[in-house]
């Protein structure tokens, strides 16, 4: 099954000049746990901040969410793979980055994102049609 | 075909069986219509899937005609009917929503969403004639009624995400409005009722054992 699939194509983001407070807002409003981080200046580049960065970077060392900017935190590049890649592909490719969620794209164009439930309910789906060797 | 098999095997069981798979196919087909009319915004395809309702509503007349003519055991007759009807009732919510699309025009920021929803209610509903066959065999049918509830709760997501942004959208007059709104609902409605048919055959398949 690729990828593209059951990747989300609705990407919620936020701009790097935002405090982390409003990020954590749209989080919250969205009911999401990551956020697709634009830099404007920067066309092509974009970075991702997770409810992880969130709480290990800023709240949990008692900084003021106010206070800091988005870009301060947030991972970038965003690591971006192919629309067209298997699940086991992109799996694997999470293990080793150690990361929950990661864009998908099309040529340079960022067109979802695809998170380890995704991967999961994937690998189930291909289970019920019996596209699996176990 | 544990059906036939353990029932009461005969001509008209094995007819309702390749009915009720007929059916199945037909709304698939009428989903990946709707689906290819979305995405090459074909209203002439999308009037296809109206006509599609229509034969859908005769199969269903026949399965239902041949289980009151006797096929299968007295108790399971009330069950596989209202499993047709639930499924004719996808075929409705179909046949009802494709005109609003010919009707209204869906805005450019929402079209991209609602393609994607049209694109997993086709998914789903091959996943109902997986589960169909699964449950013709005596196979345990746990799998595959949750991989159905997966693209229903995908659909939910997206449903969810689009009412967001529906609020967004200014709305010129009335019936504008009113058919934009009845699309979104009747779209986001066909995985609900497909998933009630799972469920349905989940309880034919309890009690057959």
């Amino acid at each position: 099954m690729k990828i593209q699939e059951l990747m989300t194509t609705k990407i919620e983001s936020v701009d790097s000049d935002k405090t982390v407070y409003d990020a954590i807002e749209k989080m919250v409003d969205r009911r999401i746990r990551a956020l697709m981080v634009r830099f404007p200046e920067e066309k092509l580049n974009h970075g991702i901040i997770t409810a992880r960065d969130i709480v290990f970077k800023v709240l949990a060392k008692s900084l003021n969410p106010k206070d800091i900017l988005v870009s301060e935190i947030a991972s970038k590049p965003a690591v971006c793979i192919d629309k067209n890649m298997d699940l086991n592909e992109a799996a694997s490719i999470m293990e080793k980055k150690n990361i929950a969620r990661i864009f998908v794209c099309d040529s340079e164009q960022i067109i979802g994102v695809i998170a380890l439930i995704d991967i999961m309910t994937g690998a189930l789906i291909m289970r019920a049609r019996g596209d699996h060797d176990s | 075909m544990i059906l036939e098999k353990i029932l009461s095997p005969g001509k008209k069981e094995r007819k309702v069986t390749d009915n009720m798979r007929r059916h199945i196919q037909l709304l698939c087909a009428a989903c990946d219509l709707f689906r290819t009319a979305m995405e090459k915004d074909d209203r002439n395809l999308m009037r296809d899937v109206i006509d599609l309702e229509r034969e859908g509503d005769s199969i269903r007349r026949e399965i239902i005609s041949l289980i009151y003519e006797g096929a299968f055991l007295p108790y399971l007759r009330p069950d596989l009917c209202r499993y047709v009807e639930i499924v004719d009732n996808v075929f409705d919510v179909l046949g009802d929503t494709a005109p609003y699309y010919l009707d209204g025009k869906i805005p450019e920021q929402i079209k991209s969403e609602c393609i994607r929803i049209a694109y997993f209610n086709s998914k789903i509903c091959e996943m109902l004639l997986i589960t169909f066959e699964a449950m013709l065999k005596g196979d345990d049918l746990r799998e595959k009624t949750l991989a159905i509830r997966i693209y229903e709760k995908k659909i939910d997501d997206i449903k969810f995400s689009l009412i967001r942004d529906i609020h967004k959208i200014p709305i010129s007059n009335f019936w504008d409005g009113k058919i934009l709104s009845e699309f979104i609902s009747g779209l986001s409605a066909i995985s609900d009722i497909i998933e009630e048919a799972s469920d349905h055959l989940q309880i034919i398949n309890l009690s057959m054992k």
